[in-house]
Formats: C-alpha cells, sequence, structure tokens
C-alpha cells in the first residue's frame, strides 16, 4: 500500500480546495473556499456555529452528497486529481479520506471487525487485515488497552475508546487524510486529551483536518487555523499567527470570544 | 424579579394549602384506579381464556392433537399440519416480499416515493381481511385458476402478512442512527455493504419482531383461508390440494353444525391457537429485551 501514486510535487499540498461553494436551495453554506492542505500537518478549522465548518469537512471525502439537497461547485484536489471530477466514485473518494464524526459511531461487531471494516469494505486478505488492524491501533493508542479482548463487543467500550477505534478504523486503510468533525465533543476532558495526543502523533506522518469549535483545542493542537465565518474563508495561517495576531476583525472577534 | 402574586420565600407553608391537600388526594385516588381499570381491561381476556380453556381442556389429549386419520371427526392433526404449512409458506413469502420492500423504501426510494409507498401498506393492513380473501379469491383461485386450493392460501395469506413486516423492516432500518449509518457510508461502503454489515445486525431484532407479529396475526386469520382453501380429511398432498387451517374448522365447525362433539372440537383449535399466538407474543418479548441489552451503547 505505501507505493501508492505519489503526487506529481512531492511537496505540493495533499488536498487543494478550489473555489468551494456548497448551495442549499438558493443560500450559500460555503461561499468560494479555497485552502491548501500540506503533508504532515494539522489544519484546525474553526468559526462560530453556523459557518460551515462541518459541511466544508463533509464537501473533503464527498460525505456531503449524503444530504439531500446540497449542490457543490468548485473543486477539491486529491494529489492533483479532483475528487468530483466526472467519473470519480464517491466511494472510493471514502475509502482513501476517512472520517470520524462528533459522537463515537462504533458499530455492533466486535472491536477487532470495527478496526478492519474498511479493509473488509476491499476484500483485503486475511494476514493484511490482521496486521493493518494492529497498527491502526497501536496509531490510534488503543492498542494496549483492548489487544487482550479483540473479540469483545465494541460497544462495551467507554466513549473515548470508542472513538480512538472510529480513529482506528478510518487508520486501517493506510489513509493520507483523516478528517475530524468536533472529535471530542461528547468526551470527558480525560479522553479528549488521549485523543488529542493521537492527533498530535498522526500529523507526523498524514494531514489531519480537525473541525473544533475550541480555539483553546486549535492552539493545542494544530500547526494551521483555518477561520470560517458565514460559509467564508476568512482567514488562514499558523495557528500562533492566527491566534495571537489574527489579521481580521472578525477572527479576533471570534477568538476574544465576543461571539460564540 | 419582584412580583407580588409571587410569595417571598419566607412565607411558604410546607404542610400545603387546603387546596395542594385535596390535590394530593385527587392523586392518591387516581393512583388506585388506574390498576383497577387495567383490571376490567384485561378481564375480557382473562375470561376469553378461561372460557377457551374450560370447554377445549378436559377432552384434549395426544390422540386429539396428532391423530391425523381422514375418519375420524375428534382430532386435530389434519389441521395442525394444514396450518403449520400454509404458515410455514405464507410467512416465508410476506419475509421475501416485505423484508426487501421495506429495505427499498428505507435505503434506496426518494422520500416522496417512500412516502406513497408507506401510505399503501398502511392501507393494506387496515383493510379488512375478507377484502383481501376476496381479492385472493379473484386473482389466485380464479384469475390465476389455481382453484380453491393450498398455494391459493398461502399467497392470499402472505399477501395479508406482508405489510407488517414491511412496516417493521421500513421503520428498523430508517431507525438506525443517523450517524452510524453515515460512518459506514463515510468509510466507502457501498449501500449493499452499509445493509448486509452494519444494517441488518442492528435492524435484525426489530425486524424479527415484526415477522413473529406477523405470524401471530396471520395464524389467528380466518377470511383469506376460508374463501381460497377448501377443507380437507387429508394433509395436503400438492399445491393444488384442499388443506384445512385451525381458524377454518372453527368456522365450519361453529356455522355448519349442531353436534357438539364438533363444537368442542372448534374449542380445542381455538385453544391452540390462543397458545401460539401468546407464546408468539412472549417470543417477542424475548427476543427484544435480549437484543436491546446487545446494542445498548449504541443509541447514547
Amino acid at each position: 500500500m505505501s507505493g501508492e501514486a505519489s503526487s506529481p510535487s512531492a511537496n505540493g499540498p495533499v488536498l487543494a480546495v478550489r473555489g468551494l461553494t456548497v448551495t442549499a436551495a438558493k443560500r450559500k453554506i460555503l461561499d468560494g473556499v479555497t485552502l491548501d492542505f500540506p503533508p504532515r500537518s494539522l489544519t484546525a478549522v474553526v468559526g462560530p456555529s453556523g459557518c460551515g465548518k462541518t459541511t466544508f469537512v463533509r464537501t473533503l471525502n464527498r460525505m456531503v452528497e449524503l444530504t439531500p439537497g446540497l449542490r457543490v461547485e468548485g473543486h477539491v484536489d486529491y494529489v492533483g486529481q479532483n475528487i468530483y471530477g466526472p467519473g470519480v466514485n464517491p466511494v472510493l473518494v471514502r475509502r482513501r479520506i476517512g472520517m470520524v464524526f462528533q459522537r463515537p459511531t462504533v458499530f455492533p461487531m466486535s472491536i477487532f471487525e470495527n478496526a478492519a471494516f474498511g479493509l473488509r469494505l476491499i476484500h483485503e486478505p486475511e494476514e493484511v487485515v490482521d496486521r493493518a488492524v494492529t497498527e491502526a491501533l497501536v496509531r490510534a493508542g488503543l492498542w494496549d488497552e483492548v489487544k487482550q479482548d479483540l473479540d469483545r463487543s465494541a460497544l462495551s467500550l467507554s466513549g473515548g475508546q470508542q472513538q480512538r477505534l472510529c480513529i482506528a478504523r478510518a487508520l486501517a486503510v493506510n489513509p493520507r487524510v483523516l478528517l475530524l468533525d468536533e472529535p471530542t465533543s461528547a468526551l470527558d476532558p480525560a479522553a479528549t486529551q488521549r485523543v488529542e495526543s493521537t492527533m498530535e502523533r498522526l500529523k507526523q506522518d498524514i494531514v489531519l483536518v480537525l473541525v473544533t469549535h475550541n480555539v483553546s483545542q486549535a492552539a493545542r493542537v494544530s500547526d494551521r487555523v483555518a477561520f470560517l465565518h458565514s460559509g467564508r474563508l476568512i482567514e488562514v495561517g499558523p495557528t500562533a499567527d492566527v491566534l495571537e495576531r489574527p489579521k481580521d476583525p472578525l477572527t479576533e472577534q471570534f477568538i476574544t470570544g465576543r461571539f460564540a | 424579579m419582584e412580583n407580588a402574586s409571587v410569595p417571598s420565600v419566607d412565607n411558604i407553608r410546607f404542610d400545603g394549602s387546603a387546596r395542594t391537600r385535596w390535590r394530593l388526594g385527587f392523586d392518591r385516588v387516581i393512583g388506585w384506579l388506574l390498576p383497577l381499570l387495567f383490571l376490567v381491561a384485561i378481564l375480557p381476556i382473562l375470561s376469553l381464556v378461561y372460557y377457551v380453556s374450560a370447554r377445549a381442556l378436559p377432552t384434549l389429549s395426544w390422540t386429539v392433537l396428532t391423530s391425523t386419520s381422514p375418519y375420524r371427526t375428534d382430532a386435530l392433526g389434519v389441521p395442525i399440519i394444514g396450518t403449520f404449512e400454509v404458515m410455514l409458506l405464507a410467512t416465508l413469502l410476506a419475509v421475501l416480499f416485505g423484508l426487501f420492500g421495506g429495505i427499498a423504501t428505507a435505503e434506496f426510494l426518494s422520500d416522496r416515493v417512500a412516502g406513497w409507498v408507506r401510505m399503501s401498506a398502511n392501507l393494506l393492513v387496515g383493510t379488512p381481511s375478507i377484502i383481501i380473501g376476496y381479492f385472493g379469491y379473484f386473482t389466485f383461485v380464479l384469475y390465476f385458476g389455481w382453484g380453491l386450493s393450498y398455494i391459493a392460501g398461502v399467497f392470499t395469506l402472505s399477501f395479508f402478512m406482508t405489510p407488517y413486516v414491511f412496516r417493521t423492516a421500513d421503520l428498523a432500518f430508517t431507525s438506525v442512527p443517523r450517524h452510524i449509518r453515515e460512518a459506514a457510508l463515510g468509510s466507502g461502503a457501498k449501500p449493499s455493504q452499509y445493509i448486509l454489515k452494519v444494517g441488518t445486525p442492528i435492524a435484525f431484532p426489530q425486524i424479527l419482531t415484526g415477522v413473529f407479529l406477523a405470524m401471530a396475526i396471520g395464524v389467528g386469520e380466518t377470511a383469506p383461508i376460508v374463501l381460497t382453501t377448501q377443507p380437507g380429511v387429508l394433509v395436503p398432498q400438492t399445491v393444488y390440494s384442499p388443506v384445512t387451517f385451525l381458524t377454518q374448522l372453527i368456522w365450519e365447525n361453529f356455522a355448519q353444525s349442531q353436534s357438539s362433539g364438533l363444537q368442542v372440537l372448534a374449542f380445542q383449535a381455538a385453544f391452540l391457537i390462543m397458545v401460539v399466538v401468546i407464546a408468539l407474543n412472549i417470543v417477542v418479548r424475548l427476543i427484544s429485551s435480549r437484543y436491546r441489552k446487545r446494542l445498548e451503547g449504541l443509541y447514547a
């Protein structure tokens, strides 16, 4: 799996979003967003409720199409290939660009089978599955807690463990991009901390896109911050720059908590 | 918050005003009344169970239940086997149509079309069984030329049972938590893979409940069978054979005979149906409570 098509420019962005507009019945949810995601980075997408940040992250693996009535314009290039291009199968896109949601979404099956879910979909042979599941659980920081009982129902895990299992499930197919939509908003502080340290380890080798409403979380784990407001990208840059020296008054108002 | 009508905390009496005490008293009366009303509500059922049991049990024996001799008028072997065979095939057909229809409606049809399909299913559930019986008579018996036969009864009864299976299958799949469904599709599952690997394990207990309830309703039905089959003294030999259904025996024995022996047999048939329906309902209970425990945490 490591021999996957290397991009035309090895240091170019893994994901490049160009003029992305999402429209729902006349209302623009996203308005001309253009943004690059360089390799080995964690970009936090922040903004007030309803700014379109969840919709934004859902456009990055074409999950947005599961919501009827939304129209997507513009394009998203994944290592040079437009995922909205003609003939592109969204199912195949989602197999390569995984997503973790606000609430843990474990399936009613064993811990092992949950982590193996994506691999089963593409009919990987058993020995590949075994190895990839172990590796994914290690990378998600869950291995030591579950290695004794991989056959236990995943529903018996705690919320924080379930969320790391969901991260492992997305990692098992060895993706170059992992999308996280407020992955800690349903977790207690201790579980949040463990998920955050998992994210910090993962950003050493893949692209993470983290949607969060929590500015201090963005400050703790991200390299870059993108601030969305009313569907428009207001500002993007290195975390310290955006949070400490915002250029736009809207950004400043947001991070100083003047609107929620 | 200065408001004259709200008494200050210092003036509140914790033994309550006369009005409050009256209310609490009324509350207690209602609390006693409700179990009493519940008793009144289940009294008809209890009396029915007693009435049927008292007439069926004294002469109910193993021979009555098992003898399939065509020369006996005091045995239930033939209608028991007939009922079992009709129910088996009718349930299979109902599950086949109901399950596929329910999954298609929940997962593949547009909201608009699904709405129409659901409304039709609800209409079918509300249709009197005698009308389903006439539909079966005109369609299977006459138009298809199957005559009054085992197969015509099976198809008509399955037609009656399908909407119950359909409705639970549809509901079971639409009530899979949205985030679970999105997570599966978001990991790149094709719709068919989602249905098989994630949706079905979650929906299964509810579907099974629907199937058992459809069976409980089907086994007690009379009109769809009476109008499409004819009772026989033998167990069905071919799909066009006569077949006796338990409810049909009850109907025939009461409508066409004054003999008390035949009426006792009818009570015994009624007793059997009653036992089967109660057993099916208990099974439904057991299944749903067992699976609810297993899926605990999924809806958290």
